[in-house]
Protein backbone atom coordinates (compact mmCIF):
# COMPACT_ATOMS: atom_id res chain seq x y z
CA UNK A 1 0.00 0.00 0.00
CA UNK A 2 1.24 3.45 -0.83
CA UNK A 3 1.76 5.52 2.27
CA UNK A 4 -0.50 8.56 2.39
CA UNK A 5 1.58 11.71 2.41
CA UNK A 6 -0.93 14.50 2.03
CA UNK A 7 -3.92 14.89 4.28
CA UNK A 8 -6.66 17.32 3.28
CA UNK A 9 -8.61 19.00 6.06
CA UNK A 10 -11.99 20.38 4.99
CA UNK A 11 -14.18 23.16 6.42
CA UNK A 12 -11.19 24.78 8.05
CA UNK A 13 -11.81 28.17 9.68
CA UNK A 14 -9.46 31.02 8.78
CA UNK A 15 -7.99 32.58 11.91
CA UNK A 16 -7.15 35.99 10.51
CA UNK A 17 -9.99 38.48 10.19
CA UNK A 18 -13.42 38.87 11.75
CA UNK A 19 -15.11 37.38 8.66
CA UNK A 20 -13.94 34.02 10.01
CA UNK A 21 -14.44 32.17 6.70
CA UNK A 22 -15.23 28.54 7.49
CA UNK A 23 -14.90 26.89 4.08
CA UNK A 24 -11.15 26.52 3.68
CA UNK A 25 -9.43 23.35 2.51
CA UNK A 26 -5.90 22.84 3.70
CA UNK A 27 -3.47 20.19 2.43
CA UNK A 28 -0.95 19.08 4.99
CA UNK A 29 2.15 16.98 4.40
CA UNK A 30 1.66 14.72 7.40
CA UNK A 31 5.15 13.28 7.43
CA UNK A 32 6.83 16.64 7.59
CA UNK A 33 3.99 18.44 9.36
CA UNK A 34 3.83 21.22 6.74
CA UNK A 35 0.99 23.15 5.17
CA UNK A 36 1.45 22.63 1.42
CA UNK A 37 -1.74 24.06 -0.09
CA UNK A 38 -4.59 26.30 1.01
CA UNK A 39 -7.77 26.59 -1.04
CA UNK A 40 -10.63 29.13 -0.77
CA UNK A 41 -8.84 31.57 1.55
CA UNK A 42 -7.94 35.11 0.48
CA UNK A 43 -4.34 36.21 0.06
CA UNK A 44 -3.98 37.10 3.75
CA UNK A 45 -5.60 33.94 5.09
CA UNK A 46 -3.45 31.79 2.80
CA UNK A 47 -0.30 33.53 3.98
CA UNK A 48 -1.24 32.95 7.61
CA UNK A 49 -1.45 29.18 7.10
CA UNK A 50 1.86 29.04 5.22
CA UNK A 51 3.57 31.22 7.79
CA UNK A 52 2.85 28.61 10.46
CA UNK A 53 5.42 26.32 8.82
CA UNK A 54 8.86 26.35 10.48
CA UNK A 55 10.91 29.32 9.24
CA UNK A 56 13.50 31.76 10.53
CA UNK A 57 10.55 33.95 11.55
CA UNK A 58 9.01 31.43 13.90
CA UNK A 59 9.93 30.85 17.54
CA UNK A 60 10.18 27.24 18.54
CA UNK A 61 11.81 27.41 21.99
CA UNK A 62 11.37 29.66 25.03
CA UNK A 63 13.88 32.51 24.95
CA UNK A 64 15.26 34.86 27.56
CA UNK A 65 17.18 38.03 26.86
CA UNK A 66 20.64 37.88 28.29
CA UNK A 67 22.92 40.88 27.71
CA UNK A 68 20.96 42.00 24.68
CA UNK A 69 20.74 38.62 22.92
CA UNK A 70 18.23 35.84 23.27
CA UNK A 71 19.27 32.52 24.75
CA UNK A 72 17.26 29.32 24.74
CA UNK A 73 15.98 28.08 28.07
CA UNK A 74 13.68 25.31 29.27
CA UNK A 75 9.95 25.92 29.70
CA UNK A 76 10.30 25.56 33.47
CA UNK A 77 12.95 28.25 33.63
CA UNK A 78 11.08 30.62 31.31
CA UNK A 79 7.80 30.25 33.20
CA UNK A 80 9.58 30.71 36.52
CA UNK A 81 11.23 33.97 35.47
CA UNK A 82 8.08 35.26 33.77
CA UNK A 83 5.94 34.44 36.82
CA UNK A 84 8.50 36.14 39.03
CA UNK A 85 8.30 39.37 37.00
CA UNK A 86 4.50 39.34 37.08
CA UNK A 87 4.18 38.42 40.76
CA UNK A 88 6.59 41.18 41.81
CA UNK A 89 5.03 43.81 39.60
CA UNK A 90 2.62 46.30 41.18
CA UNK A 91 0.77 47.32 38.03
CA UNK A 92 1.14 44.63 35.36
CA UNK A 93 -0.66 45.05 32.03
CA UNK A 94 -2.02 41.95 30.28
CA UNK A 95 -2.77 42.92 26.71
CA UNK A 96 -3.62 41.31 23.36
CA UNK A 97 -5.89 38.25 23.24
CA UNK A 98 -7.68 39.10 19.97
CA UNK A 99 -5.78 36.55 17.88
CA UNK A 100 -6.26 33.57 20.11
CA UNK A 101 -9.15 31.31 21.09
CA UNK A 102 -11.74 31.82 23.82
CA UNK A 103 -10.37 29.25 26.30
CA UNK A 104 -7.00 31.03 26.31
CA UNK A 105 -8.79 34.37 26.72
CA UNK A 106 -10.56 33.17 29.86
CA UNK A 107 -7.21 32.02 31.25
CA UNK A 108 -5.97 35.56 30.62
CA UNK A 109 -8.83 36.87 32.78
CA UNK A 110 -7.90 34.43 35.55
CA UNK A 111 -4.26 35.47 35.47
CA UNK A 112 -5.13 39.19 35.54
CA UNK A 113 -7.44 38.65 38.49
CA UNK A 114 -4.81 36.61 40.35
CA UNK A 115 -2.27 39.37 39.80
CA UNK A 116 -4.60 42.26 40.55
CA UNK A 117 -3.45 43.61 37.20
CA UNK A 118 -4.93 45.37 34.20
CA UNK A 119 -6.60 43.37 31.49
CA UNK A 120 -7.09 44.80 28.03
CA UNK A 121 -7.53 43.57 24.48
CA UNK A 122 -6.98 45.07 21.06
CA UNK A 123 -10.51 46.52 20.95
CA UNK A 124 -8.86 49.20 23.05
CA UNK A 125 -7.24 50.60 19.89
CA UNK A 126 -9.86 49.70 17.26
CA UNK A 127 -13.52 49.04 18.09
CA UNK A 128 -13.48 50.05 21.76
CA UNK A 129 -15.59 53.11 20.82
CA UNK A 130 -18.12 50.70 19.28
CA UNK A 131 -18.50 48.91 22.61
CA UNK A 132 -18.88 52.24 24.40
CA UNK A 133 -21.57 53.33 21.98
CA UNK A 134 -23.42 50.02 22.19
CA UNK A 135 -23.46 50.38 25.97
CA UNK A 136 -24.84 53.91 25.55
CA UNK A 137 -27.58 53.37 23.01
CA UNK A 138 -27.92 49.63 22.30
CA UNK A 139 -27.56 48.21 18.80
CA UNK A 140 -30.01 46.91 16.19
CA UNK A 141 -28.03 44.13 14.56
CA UNK A 142 -28.21 40.68 13.00
CA UNK A 143 -26.01 37.95 11.57
CA UNK A 144 -24.11 37.87 8.30
CA UNK A 145 -26.30 35.04 6.98
CA UNK A 146 -29.42 37.21 7.33
CA UNK A 147 -27.71 40.08 5.53
CA UNK A 148 -26.62 37.81 2.73
CA UNK A 149 -30.14 36.50 2.17
CA UNK A 150 -32.09 39.71 2.69
CA UNK A 151 -30.14 42.96 2.40
CA UNK A 152 -30.66 44.99 -0.78
CA UNK A 153 -28.77 48.05 0.45
CA UNK A 154 -25.27 47.73 1.85
CA UNK A 155 -23.37 50.70 3.24
CA UNK A 156 -19.68 50.49 4.04
CA UNK A 157 -19.00 53.49 6.25
CA UNK A 158 -15.32 54.06 7.01
CA UNK A 159 -14.50 50.48 6.13
CA UNK A 160 -12.63 49.07 3.15
CA UNK A 161 -13.34 45.33 2.96
CA UNK A 162 -11.48 44.85 -0.34
CA UNK A 163 -8.34 45.35 1.75
CA UNK A 164 -9.29 44.50 5.32
CA UNK A 165 -11.90 41.72 4.96
CA UNK A 166 -11.33 40.49 1.41
CA UNK A 167 -13.91 37.67 1.30
CA UNK A 168 -16.65 39.56 3.13
CA UNK A 169 -17.87 40.89 -0.22
CA UNK A 170 -17.94 37.51 -1.89
CA UNK A 171 -19.45 35.62 1.02
CA UNK A 172 -21.97 38.02 2.53
CA UNK A 173 -22.32 41.49 1.20
CA UNK A 174 -21.81 42.03 -2.49
CA UNK A 175 -21.44 39.36 -5.16
CA UNK A 176 -22.99 36.40 -3.35
CA UNK A 177 -26.48 35.16 -4.23
CA UNK A 178 -28.91 35.12 -1.29
CA UNK A 179 -32.32 33.52 -0.75
CA UNK A 180 -34.14 36.78 -1.55
CA UNK A 181 -31.24 38.24 -3.54
CA UNK A 182 -31.11 35.66 -6.29
CA UNK A 183 -29.26 37.87 -8.72
CA UNK A 184 -26.37 38.54 -6.34
CA UNK A 185 -24.62 41.82 -7.06
CA UNK A 186 -27.44 43.09 -9.29
CA UNK A 187 -29.90 42.74 -6.43
CA UNK A 188 -27.89 44.92 -4.10
CA UNK A 189 -27.14 48.63 -4.07
CA UNK A 190 -23.75 49.37 -2.53
CA UNK A 191 -22.80 52.70 -0.95
CA UNK A 192 -19.35 53.56 0.36
CA UNK A 193 -18.77 56.55 2.64
CA UNK A 194 -15.06 57.30 2.82
CA UNK A 195 -12.74 60.30 2.33
CA UNK A 196 -10.77 58.25 -0.19
CA UNK A 197 -12.01 56.64 -3.38
CA UNK A 198 -11.11 53.24 -1.95
CA UNK A 199 -11.05 50.04 -3.94
CA UNK A 200 -14.36 49.18 -2.27
CA UNK A 201 -15.75 52.57 -3.38
CA UNK A 202 -14.56 51.86 -6.92
CA UNK A 203 -16.84 48.83 -7.17
CA UNK A 204 -19.78 50.47 -5.37
CA UNK A 205 -22.85 52.12 -6.89
CA UNK A 206 -22.44 55.33 -4.95
CA UNK A 207 -19.43 56.90 -3.26
CA UNK A 208 -19.98 59.62 -0.68
CA UNK A 209 -16.59 61.30 -0.37
CA UNK A 210 -16.95 62.80 3.10
CA UNK A 211 -14.28 65.15 4.49
CA UNK A 212 -11.91 63.44 6.96
CA UNK A 213 -13.13 63.65 10.57
CA UNK A 214 -16.54 65.01 9.52
CA UNK A 215 -18.64 61.85 9.52
CA UNK A 216 -20.36 62.95 12.71
CA UNK A 217 -21.71 66.11 11.09
CA UNK A 218 -22.83 64.21 8.00
CA UNK A 219 -24.71 61.57 9.99
CA UNK A 220 -26.43 64.16 12.14
CA UNK A 221 -27.28 66.15 9.01
CA UNK A 222 -28.92 63.05 7.56
CA UNK A 223 -30.80 62.46 10.83
CA UNK A 224 -32.11 66.00 10.86
CA UNK A 225 -33.18 65.89 7.22
CA UNK A 226 -34.84 62.54 7.82
CA UNK A 227 -37.04 64.32 10.35
CA UNK A 228 -37.96 66.92 7.79
CA UNK A 229 -35.67 69.71 8.96
CA UNK A 230 -34.64 72.07 6.14
CA UNK A 231 -30.95 72.77 6.76
CA UNK A 232 -29.62 76.21 6.01
CA UNK A 233 -26.43 74.93 4.33
CA UNK A 234 -25.32 74.08 0.81
CA UNK A 235 -22.93 71.36 1.90
CA UNK A 236 -22.40 69.15 4.91
CA UNK A 237 -18.95 67.62 5.41
CA UNK A 238 -18.10 68.30 1.78
CA UNK A 239 -21.29 66.68 0.41
CA UNK A 240 -23.81 68.90 -1.43
CA UNK A 241 -27.28 68.94 0.18
CA UNK A 242 -28.82 67.70 -3.08
CA UNK A 243 -26.67 64.60 -2.97
CA UNK A 244 -27.63 63.98 0.65
CA UNK A 245 -31.32 64.24 -0.30
CA UNK A 246 -30.72 61.64 -2.99
CA UNK A 247 -28.96 59.43 -0.45
CA UNK A 248 -31.83 59.73 2.04
CA UNK A 249 -34.28 58.68 -0.66
CA UNK A 250 -32.23 55.56 -1.30
CA UNK A 251 -32.04 54.80 2.42
CA UNK A 252 -35.79 55.13 2.91
CA UNK A 253 -36.77 53.16 -0.15
CA UNK A 254 -34.67 50.04 0.36
CA UNK A 255 -36.27 46.87 1.71
CA UNK A 256 -33.48 45.87 4.06
CA UNK A 257 -30.42 48.01 4.67
CA UNK A 258 -27.27 47.37 6.64
CA UNK A 259 -24.39 49.59 7.66
CA UNK A 260 -21.00 47.93 8.01
CA UNK A 261 -18.72 50.43 9.69
CA UNK A 262 -14.99 50.31 10.32
CA UNK A 263 -12.14 52.16 11.90
CA UNK A 264 -12.85 55.19 9.73
CA UNK A 265 -15.46 55.97 12.38
CA UNK A 266 -13.89 54.58 15.55
CA UNK A 267 -10.39 55.98 15.06
CA UNK A 268 -11.27 59.48 13.87
CA UNK A 269 -11.90 62.50 16.07
CA UNK A 270 -15.42 61.87 17.33
CA UNK A 271 -14.64 58.21 18.24
CA UNK A 272 -17.63 56.66 20.09
CA UNK A 273 -19.83 59.67 19.32
CA UNK A 274 -19.60 58.65 15.66
CA UNK A 275 -20.89 55.19 16.52
CA UNK A 276 -23.61 56.54 18.84
CA UNK A 277 -24.89 58.59 15.94
CA UNK A 278 -24.55 55.80 13.39
CA UNK A 279 -26.59 53.51 15.63
CA UNK A 280 -29.23 56.20 16.22
CA UNK A 281 -29.46 56.84 12.48
CA UNK A 282 -29.92 53.10 11.93
CA UNK A 283 -32.66 52.97 14.56
CA UNK A 284 -34.44 55.99 13.08
CA UNK A 285 -34.37 54.49 9.60
CA UNK A 286 -36.49 51.66 11.00
CA UNK A 287 -39.40 54.12 10.96
CA UNK A 288 -39.32 53.69 7.19
CA UNK A 289 -37.82 50.28 6.47
CA UNK A 290 -35.68 47.55 8.01
CA UNK A 291 -32.18 48.78 8.89
CA UNK A 292 -29.36 47.16 10.87
CA UNK A 293 -25.73 47.85 11.71
CA UNK A 294 -22.63 45.69 12.30
CA UNK A 295 -19.01 46.62 13.04
CA UNK A 296 -16.33 45.19 10.74
CA UNK A 297 -14.18 43.63 13.43
CA UNK A 298 -10.52 43.18 12.49
CA UNK A 299 -8.82 40.38 14.41
CA UNK A 300 -10.55 37.05 13.97
CA UNK A 301 -11.49 36.63 17.63
CA UNK A 302 -11.64 40.16 18.99
CA UNK A 303 -15.41 39.72 19.30
CA UNK A 304 -14.63 36.62 21.39
CA UNK A 305 -12.19 38.56 23.57
CA UNK A 306 -14.87 41.17 24.32
CA UNK A 307 -17.45 38.45 24.94
CA UNK A 308 -15.24 36.27 27.16
CA UNK A 309 -14.02 39.26 29.19
CA UNK A 310 -17.62 40.42 29.59
CA UNK A 311 -19.04 37.14 30.87
CA UNK A 312 -16.12 36.84 33.30
CA UNK A 313 -15.90 40.41 34.57
CA UNK A 314 -18.91 42.31 33.30
CA UNK A 315 -16.79 44.43 30.93
CA UNK A 316 -15.40 43.98 27.43
CA UNK A 317 -11.98 45.67 27.73
CA UNK A 318 -9.99 48.20 29.83
CA UNK A 319 -10.44 46.31 33.09
CA UNK A 320 -8.53 46.96 36.31
CA UNK A 321 -8.34 44.31 39.07
CA UNK A 322 -6.12 46.29 41.44
CA UNK A 323 -8.85 46.58 44.07
CA UNK A 324 -9.59 42.87 43.93
CA UNK A 325 -12.72 43.30 41.83
CA UNK A 326 -13.09 44.35 38.22
CA UNK A 327 -13.45 48.06 37.41
CA UNK A 328 -13.94 49.42 33.92
CA UNK A 329 -12.91 52.79 32.61
CA UNK A 330 -11.64 53.31 29.07
CA UNK A 331 -9.35 56.34 29.02
CA UNK A 332 -8.05 55.32 32.43
CA UNK A 333 -7.43 51.56 32.21
CA UNK A 334 -7.02 51.37 28.43
CA UNK A 335 -3.50 50.35 27.39
CA UNK A 336 -2.41 53.39 25.38
CA UNK A 337 -3.64 55.82 28.03
CA UNK A 338 -1.92 53.82 30.79
CA UNK A 339 1.30 53.81 28.80
CA UNK A 340 1.07 57.52 28.01
CA UNK A 341 0.89 58.14 31.77
CA UNK A 342 3.75 55.63 32.26
CA UNK A 343 1.68 53.83 34.83
CA UNK A 344 2.56 50.17 34.30
CA UNK A 345 5.66 48.38 35.57
CA UNK A 346 5.53 45.10 33.61
CA UNK A 347 3.57 43.68 30.69
CA UNK A 348 2.45 40.35 29.32
CA UNK A 349 1.50 40.55 25.67
CA UNK A 350 -0.48 37.62 24.27
CA UNK A 351 -0.77 37.16 20.49
CA UNK A 352 -0.40 40.83 19.69
CA UNK A 353 2.14 43.38 18.55
CA UNK A 354 1.59 46.68 20.35
CA UNK A 355 5.06 47.93 19.39
CA UNK A 356 3.83 48.08 15.79
CA UNK A 357 0.28 49.11 16.54
CA UNK A 358 0.43 51.69 19.33
CA UNK A 359 1.39 55.35 18.86
CA UNK A 360 5.17 55.78 19.16
CA UNK A 361 5.06 57.80 22.39
CA UNK A 362 3.28 54.99 24.22
CA UNK A 363 5.62 52.30 22.86
CA UNK A 364 8.57 54.10 24.45
CA UNK A 365 7.03 53.58 27.87
CA UNK A 366 6.14 49.96 27.13
CA UNK A 367 9.83 49.23 26.61
CA UNK A 368 10.89 50.83 29.89
CA UNK A 369 9.62 47.88 31.90
CA UNK A 370 9.95 44.07 31.73
CA UNK A 371 8.02 42.70 28.77
CA UNK A 372 6.89 39.09 28.30
CA UNK A 373 5.69 38.10 24.86
CA UNK A 374 3.54 35.03 24.11
CA UNK A 375 3.93 34.89 20.36
CA UNK A 376 4.50 32.44 17.49
CA UNK A 377 6.35 34.91 15.21
CA UNK A 378 9.13 37.45 15.24
CA UNK A 379 7.46 40.84 15.70
CA UNK A 380 8.83 44.23 16.74
CA UNK A 381 7.22 43.59 20.17
CA UNK A 382 8.67 40.11 20.70
CA UNK A 383 12.11 41.10 19.45
CA UNK A 384 12.23 43.80 22.14
CA UNK A 385 10.81 41.54 24.86
CA UNK A 386 12.70 40.15 27.83
CA UNK A 387 11.05 36.74 27.63
CA UNK A 388 9.51 35.02 24.63
CA UNK A 389 7.11 32.15 25.23
CA UNK A 390 6.63 30.43 21.84
CA UNK A 391 2.99 29.73 21.06
CA UNK A 392 1.11 27.46 18.71
CA UNK A 393 -1.27 29.12 16.24
CA UNK A 394 -4.83 28.78 17.47
CA UNK A 395 -7.00 27.60 14.60
CA UNK A 396 -4.06 26.00 12.80
CA UNK A 397 -2.15 24.10 15.46
CA UNK A 398 -4.85 23.76 18.10
CA UNK A 399 -8.62 23.86 18.34
CA UNK A 400 -10.69 26.40 20.18
CA UNK A 401 -13.68 28.67 19.77
CA UNK A 402 -13.77 32.04 18.04
CA UNK A 403 -16.56 34.61 17.58
CA UNK A 404 -17.25 36.04 14.13
CA UNK A 405 -17.84 39.80 13.83
CA UNK A 406 -21.59 39.18 14.18
CA UNK A 407 -21.14 37.24 17.45
CA UNK A 408 -21.60 33.80 15.90
CA UNK A 409 -19.26 31.36 17.69
CA UNK A 410 -17.41 28.98 15.40
CA UNK A 411 -15.21 26.05 16.38
CA UNK A 412 -11.68 26.42 15.04
CA UNK A 413 -9.96 23.35 13.62
CA UNK A 414 -6.50 21.98 14.03
CA UNK A 415 -4.74 21.05 10.80
CA UNK A 416 -1.20 20.28 11.97
CA UNK A 417 1.05 20.12 15.02
CA UNK A 418 3.01 23.10 16.26
CA UNK A 419 6.74 22.97 15.55
CA UNK A 420 9.48 22.62 18.17
CA UNK A 421 8.49 23.11 21.77
CA UNK A 422 5.59 25.50 21.12
CA UNK A 423 2.65 25.22 23.50
CA UNK A 424 -0.84 26.60 23.01
CA UNK A 425 -1.68 30.02 24.48
CA UNK A 426 -4.01 28.30 26.92
CA UNK A 427 -1.31 25.93 28.15
CA UNK A 428 1.18 28.77 28.56
CA UNK A 429 -1.30 30.87 30.55
CA UNK A 430 -2.22 27.88 32.72
CA UNK A 431 1.43 27.34 33.58
CA UNK A 432 1.81 31.02 34.41
CA UNK A 433 -1.29 30.99 36.63
CA UNK A 434 0.01 28.00 38.62
CA UNK A 435 3.45 29.50 39.04
CA UNK A 436 2.18 32.97 39.94
CA UNK A 437 -0.19 31.47 42.56
CA UNK A 438 2.71 29.50 44.01
CA UNK A 439 4.82 32.65 44.26
CA UNK A 440 2.00 34.65 45.79
CA UNK A 441 1.52 31.87 48.32
CA UNK A 442 -2.02 31.11 47.19
CA UNK B 1 9.79 70.22 -2.79
CA UNK B 2 7.15 69.96 -0.15
CA UNK B 3 3.40 69.90 0.41
CA UNK B 4 1.82 71.52 3.43
CA UNK B 5 -1.59 71.39 5.10
CA UNK B 6 -2.23 67.80 4.16
CA UNK B 7 -4.44 65.44 6.12
CA UNK B 8 -2.96 62.09 7.07
CA UNK B 9 -5.16 59.01 7.10
CA UNK B 10 -4.01 55.54 8.12
CA UNK B 11 -5.67 52.16 7.65
CA UNK B 12 -5.43 48.59 6.51
CA UNK B 13 -4.26 47.44 3.12
CA UNK B 14 -4.16 43.91 1.82
CA UNK B 15 -0.39 44.01 1.34
CA UNK B 16 0.07 45.21 4.88
CA UNK B 17 -2.17 42.34 6.05
CA UNK B 18 -0.17 39.79 4.10
CA UNK B 19 3.10 41.17 5.45
CA UNK B 20 1.79 40.86 9.03
CA UNK B 21 1.84 37.12 8.85
CA UNK B 22 5.37 36.01 9.36
CA UNK B 23 6.96 38.97 7.66
CA UNK B 24 6.80 41.80 10.16
CA UNK B 25 10.54 42.08 10.47
CA UNK B 26 11.22 41.74 6.73
CA UNK B 27 11.60 44.05 3.74
CA UNK B 28 8.16 42.87 2.60
CA UNK B 29 6.69 44.81 5.51
CA UNK B 30 8.63 47.95 4.54
CA UNK B 31 7.29 47.72 0.98
CA UNK B 32 3.77 47.16 2.33
CA UNK B 33 3.56 49.70 5.14
CA UNK B 34 6.63 51.98 4.97
CA UNK B 35 4.98 53.94 2.19
CA UNK B 36 2.88 57.01 1.70
CA UNK B 37 0.16 57.07 -0.98
CA UNK B 38 -0.25 60.55 -2.44
CA UNK B 39 -3.03 61.88 -4.64
CA UNK B 40 -2.04 61.87 -8.34
CA UNK B 41 -2.28 65.62 -8.85
CA UNK B 42 -0.56 66.39 -5.57
CA UNK B 43 2.22 64.05 -6.61
CA UNK B 44 2.77 66.01 -9.84
CA UNK B 45 3.47 69.11 -7.79
CA UNK B 46 6.35 67.28 -6.14
CA UNK B 47 8.13 66.88 -9.46
CA UNK B 48 9.72 63.61 -8.43
CA UNK B 49 9.51 59.92 -9.21
CA UNK B 50 7.65 57.16 -7.40
CA UNK B 51 9.72 55.58 -4.67
CA UNK B 52 11.56 58.75 -3.67
CA UNK B 53 11.80 58.88 0.12
CA UNK B 54 9.64 61.54 1.72
CA UNK B 55 9.63 62.89 5.24
CA UNK B 56 6.17 63.24 6.78
CA UNK B 57 5.78 65.48 9.80
CA UNK B 58 2.78 65.92 12.10
CA UNK B 59 2.38 67.57 15.50
CA UNK B 60 3.17 64.19 17.01
CA UNK B 61 6.32 63.09 15.19
CA UNK B 62 8.05 62.51 11.89
CA UNK B 63 9.02 59.53 9.76
CA UNK B 64 10.68 58.80 6.43
CA UNK B 65 8.77 56.53 4.04
CA UNK B 66 8.71 55.79 0.29
CA UNK B 67 6.34 57.85 -1.84
CA UNK B 68 3.78 56.23 -4.13
CA UNK B 69 0.84 57.46 -6.19
CA UNK B 70 -2.46 56.50 -4.63
CA UNK B 71 -4.53 53.85 -6.38
CA UNK B 72 -7.47 54.92 -4.26
CA UNK B 73 -7.71 58.48 -5.48
CA UNK B 74 -8.59 61.09 -6.25
CA UNK B 75 -8.22 62.42 -2.73
CA UNK B 76 -6.54 65.83 -3.07
CA UNK B 77 -4.96 67.09 0.12
CA UNK B 78 -5.08 63.67 1.75
CA UNK B 79 -2.12 61.31 2.20
CA UNK B 80 -2.41 57.70 3.33
CA UNK B 81 0.05 55.51 5.23
CA UNK B 82 -0.95 51.89 5.92
CA UNK B 83 -1.32 51.11 9.61
CA UNK B 84 1.90 49.94 11.24
CA UNK B 85 5.02 51.27 12.90
CA UNK B 86 5.64 53.99 10.29
CA UNK B 87 2.16 55.49 10.55
CA UNK B 88 2.34 55.24 14.32
CA UNK B 89 5.25 57.68 14.52
CA UNK B 90 2.79 60.32 13.32
CA UNK B 91 -0.58 59.58 14.89
CA UNK B 92 -2.23 61.43 17.74
CA UNK B 93 -1.97 59.27 20.91
CA UNK B 94 -4.77 61.21 22.61
CA UNK B 95 -7.84 59.05 23.00
CA UNK B 96 -9.97 61.79 24.55
CA UNK B 97 -10.70 59.35 27.34
CA UNK B 98 -12.17 56.60 25.19
CA UNK B 99 -9.07 54.42 24.98
CA UNK B 100 -8.63 54.57 21.22
CA UNK B 101 -5.98 56.97 19.92
CA UNK B 102 -6.84 59.24 17.01
CA UNK B 103 -5.17 57.29 14.23
CA UNK B 104 -6.82 59.26 11.44
CA UNK B 105 -7.03 62.85 10.34
CA UNK B 106 -3.82 64.50 11.57
CA UNK B 107 -2.55 67.66 9.87
CA UNK B 108 0.66 66.75 8.05
CA UNK B 109 3.51 68.12 5.98
CA UNK B 110 5.38 66.18 3.31
CA UNK B 111 8.92 66.92 2.04
CA UNK B 112 11.01 65.23 -0.59
CA UNK B 113 14.35 64.36 0.94
CA UNK B 114 17.52 63.59 -0.95
CA UNK B 115 19.33 61.82 1.83
CA UNK B 116 17.43 59.86 4.37
CA UNK B 117 16.81 56.23 4.90
CA UNK B 118 13.53 54.41 5.23
CA UNK B 119 14.10 52.32 8.33
CA UNK B 120 12.71 48.79 8.58
CA UNK B 121 10.24 47.97 11.35
CA UNK B 122 12.86 46.70 13.79
CA UNK B 123 15.20 49.66 13.23
CA UNK B 124 12.33 52.05 13.65
CA UNK B 125 11.06 50.46 16.86
CA UNK B 126 14.61 50.28 18.19
CA UNK B 127 14.78 54.07 18.07
CA UNK B 128 11.87 54.07 20.53
CA UNK B 129 13.60 51.65 22.83
CA UNK B 130 16.73 53.77 22.86
CA UNK B 131 14.85 57.01 23.33
S1 LIG C 1 -11.61 37.18 4.46
FE1 LIG C 1 -10.66 37.12 6.48
S2 LIG C 1 -11.34 35.16 7.36
FE2 LIG C 1 -11.77 35.08 5.15
S3 LIG C 1 -9.96 34.06 4.27
FE3 LIG C 1 -9.57 36.29 4.17
S4 LIG C 1 -8.49 36.79 6.07
FE4 LIG C 1 -9.40 34.76 6.32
Amino acid sequence: MVEKKINTVYDVVCPFCGTLCDDLEVDVNIKENLVVEVRNACQIGTKKFFSSNPSPHRYEKPLIKDNGTFKEVSWDEAIDIAADILAKSKRPLLYGFASTECEAQSKGVELAETLGGILDNTASVCHGPTLLAEQDVGVPTSTLGEYKNRADLIIFWGSNPVHAHPRHLGRYSQFVRGYFRKDGRNDRFIIVVDPRNTHTAQIADLHIQVNPNEDYELMNGIRAMLRGVELDAKMISGIPIEKIKELIKILKECKYGVIFFGMGLTQSLAHHRNIDTAICLTRELNDYTKFLITPMRGHYNITGANTVFTWNTGYGYSIDFSRGYPRYNPGEFSSVDLLMRDEIDASLIVASDPASNFPAASVKNLFKHPLISVEPHHTPTSENADIILPAAFAGIECEGTAYRMDHVPIRLRKVKDAPGECLTDREILEKLILKVKEKLGE
Amino acid sequence: MSLENLILLTGRTINQGVALEGGKTTKENVRAAGICAIDKDDFKKLDSIVGTPVKITTDFGEVVVYSTISEEGPHPGIIFIPMGPWANQLVNPDSQSCGTPTYKGMKAKLEIIQTGKVLDALELIKTLKEA
